[in-house]
């Protein structure tokens, strides 16, 4: 077991999966000689060359297109686009091919290409580079999301990603990248479809993705601390495919729900989850759902109006409160 | 849902025989009914479109409620406006973009839960707000939510509110409102042994319904009397001798029945019924007679009893018997009762108290006829004599008002030539 940072557990995934396959190659800008925007690439060319690690030009669907060709061809390219927002200008090739793709050829061609992508807010990177589209991916058959909140995920999930034969948008936190966390050494794979529980409690589901995760968990030692609460924390890790079970049995138990995620409200992570579990969990359900979610505005680029856009654990405590009104002493 | 019998609460809808966008005649069959006292097929009494359908088949609904519209097709969609059932209204959820807002104020910290909880007490027929667990766990401990004070947001019946109330009766919890046969199975065996839950029938639901409201809301008394009986006798044996084949014979009960019907027309109070604080008095005579039917008790009803002659209730109440016993009574015969005759004299009970069948004013509980030795003229000589227990609802008759009427009822069946007038 090794303690190292996001960005680090993320280059050892990639330095492992391309020592193990050498059909692994990676694709992006800056990520070559500049070793990545967050430094995620590091020394990576220096190992591999350029031909397996290509910088590219400024043309996210042009690069996204070339991964989905040289996975047809079999190849496994892992992709980085600098941010989630630049990966709109690749919504063509993501939705119309890498995830149609293996249904129009009916299974006969796979898309094994993961797309790696920083987003969410924090670092006063203004309305064009700072949101979160989780919710948008996972509206969209035929690709996986995977959503690492600690650097033992981020690792294991890019593996497993990696070794998909199904395109993988994987999404990384810009706050998250110096994230520290004990990392399992050799082959660490997380399979996707697993949640994470974060921390047991019995009266409230406290679900959040990313770094919402980190803040639900804080919550709860809040909500312990000062208001006798026990919050169960869980972290869903893959959001397609969802683990949809551990969810619902930390509901059967708690009979409350509070989902929380760095996205906008409308049609988000939160929404399409409240509409799972009351589909599925009705008769435990003790209170309405309730929802976290970032403001409904494009991400402001001032730092206290970008910060009273964000989540934070005094919202997920009022929405956990809300919850239990009048069930706790 | 139409009211289909006297006593109708509410009613079960079976089958529908027309689909929605099916044109509709007067007097096609609409849909198939359950009653408390049989399955009826109610014909439509408007022509039109079947626009709409409320009532799913199954479905249990109070009368007057809305099960179906029939009208024009191009107003399917407007509202029914006259009181469907009442349509469940989505609570103000907390703003989804609630960071936002808080932090926008400037504070960006905890907004302080406002407490809506506080206790309002509820009016009757009003929705009852309560979680989804909440209401499994009163169904599954047999509380009613209509008790409960909800402690959540709102004044929400929440699962700590229940638990709270099942802990402070715990007796009631032992017996399950709603049937529950999974927890009928798990029950420990008790020094009664073990337990087998037997459902009532709809009939017999009914049944208890009313006897217990009966008890519970009517004041009874009741009168006893004997009636000699000779001549009542002497005349039936007459009447049989000289019935060619085929003619019905009336019964002891008929002539009760006759005698009955006669003194009500003299009595026009024994013959109302107490209704929402006032007395009504009905112009018909229309005498039930209790019938024991399997597993049930029906009370079919021999209609203006005070102008038809004996053979005639003879004839009637055979035909209704036997329409009881093979199950094709139909609720316009169980209907419009004014009072009830209810003889036990066949099984050798020779008296006891009946309970008024609402909303009558009393109920004649009939013996049977016993050889006895009677006192006549200072010597002891055969008699025979039925014990007859009149038991009525004090809010209509009093004491010497059920005292005439009996003694007219006794004074009838002693001379039974006045019974043919």
């Amino acid at each position: 077991m090794a303690t190292m940072r996001m960005r680090e557990a993320l280059n050892e995934a990639l330095r492992e999966e391309m020592e193990r396959d050498e059909s692994v190659f990676l694709m992006g800008e800056d990520i070559a000689v500049f070793e990545g925007a967050f430094k995620v690439t590091q020394g990576l060319m220096d190992q591999f060359g350029e031909r397996r690690v290509r910088d590219t030009p400024i043309s996210e669907n042009t690069i996204v297109g070339t991964g989905v060709g040289a996975a047809m061809a079999g190849l496994r390219p892992v992709v980085e686009l600098m941010t989630v927002n630049f990966s709109l200008l690749a919504f063509d090739q993501i939705i119309n091919h890498a995830a149609a793709i293996p249904y129009m050829f009916n299974g006969q061609v796979r898309v094994p290409l993961v797309i790696r992508m920083p987003g969410g807010g924090g670092h006063q990177l203004g309305p064009t580079h700072s949101h979160s589209f989780e919710a948008m991916f996972l509206q969209i058959p035929g690709i996986l999301v995977a959503c690492p909140s600690t650097a033992a995920d981020g690792k294991g999930l890019l593996k497993t990603a990696i070794r998909d034969d199904n395109p993988v948008i994987f999404v990384e936190h810009e706050t998250l990248y110096g994230i520290r966390g004990e990392v399992p050494e050799d082959d660490h794979v997380v399979e996707f479809g697993s949640a994470a529980v974060r921390r047991e409690g019995s009266d409230v589901t406290i679900v959040g993705i990313l770094k919402m995760a980190h803040e639900a968990e804080r919550a709860a030692e809040t909500l312990a601390a000062e208001h006798g609460v026990e919050a169960e924390v869980i972290d869903p890790r893959t959001l397609r495919p969802l683990d949809l079970d551990t969810i619902l049995d930390s509901v059967r138990k708690t009979n409350r729900a509070v989902i929380v995620e760095e996205g906008w409200p409308h049609g988000g992570v939160g929404a399409n989850l409240a509409a799972l579990i009351q589909e599925q969990a009705f008769d435990h359900l003790d209170a309405p759902i309730q929802r976290v979610t970032g403001a409904d505005v494009p991400m402001p680029y001032s730092k206290r109006l970008e910060q009273s856009a964000i989540p934070h654990p005094e919202h997920i405590v009022s929405a956990v409160l809300e919850t239990t009104s009048g069930a706790l002493p | 849902m139409p009211r289909l019998s006297d006593s109708m609460e509410e009613g079960t809808v079976l089958a529908w025989m027309k689909a929605v966008g099916d044109e509709v005649a007067v007097g096609d069959e609409l849909v198939e009914i359950e009653t408390d006292k049989a399955n009826m097929v109610y014909e439509s009494d408007v022509a039109g479109t079947l626009v709409e359908i409320l009532a799913e088949e199954g479905a249990t609904l109070p009368i007057g409620s809305v099960i179906a519209r029939v009208g024009d097709p191009s107003e399917a969609t407007a509202g029914d406006g006259n009181g469907g059932p009442p349509r469940t209204e989505a609570e103000p959820e907390a703003p989804a973009e609630a960071p936002a807002e808080d932090a926008a104020g400037g504070a960006g910290g905890e907004e302080g839960v406002t407490d809506e909880a506080a206790a309002a007490p509820r009016r009757s027929g009003e929705r009852i707000k309560a979680s989804p667990i909440a209401r499994r766990v009163a169904a599954d401990r047999g509380l009613d939510l209509a008790g409960l004070t909800g402690s959540g947001p709102g004044g929400r019946i929440i699962k700590a509110d229940v638990e709270r109330a099942g802990e402070a009766a715990p007796a009631q919890a032992a017996e399950p409102a709603a049937p529950a046969p999974a927890a009928a199975a798990e029950r420990p065996e008790t020094a009664r042994g073990s337990i087998e839950t037997v459902e009532l029938t709809r009939l017999q639901q009914t049944v208890s319904r009313r006897m217990a409201e009966s008890k519970a809301t009517a004041p009874h008394f009741y009168l006893t009397t004997e009636i000699d009986m000779s001549r009542a006798v002497e005349a039936r044996a007459r009447i049989k001798a000289a019935a060619s084949e085929g003619d019905v014979v009336p019964s002891v009960n008929d002539m009760v029945v006759k005698a009955c019907a006669i003194a009500l027309r003299e009595f026009p109070r024994a013959n109302g019924s107490y209704r929402d604080g006032h007395v009504e008095e009905h112009s018909r005579v229309n005498v039930g007679i209790a019938v024991a039917a399997r597993d049930a008790l029906v009370v079919p009803t021999v209609f203006d009893a005070d102008e038809k002659g004996l053979r005639q209730i003879a004839a009637e109440s055979r035909g209704l018997a036997e329409r009881v016993r093979e199950g094709t009574i139909t609720p316009p015969e169980l209907s419009g009762g004014t009072f009830t005759v209810s003889n036990l004299g066949m099984f050798g009970i020779t008296s006891f108290s009946a309970v008024i069948n609402p909303p009558q004013a009393a109920i004649l509980a009939v013996g049977s006829i016993e050889d006895v030795p009677v006192v006549r003229d200072g010597e002891i000589v055969p008699g025979r004599r039925m014990a007859v227990n009149l038991a009525c609802d004090h809010r209509i008759l009093y004491g010497a008002d059920g005292a005439r009427f009996l003694a007219r009822v006794r004074d009838l069946l002693e001379e039974p030539v006045f019974l043919a007038l």
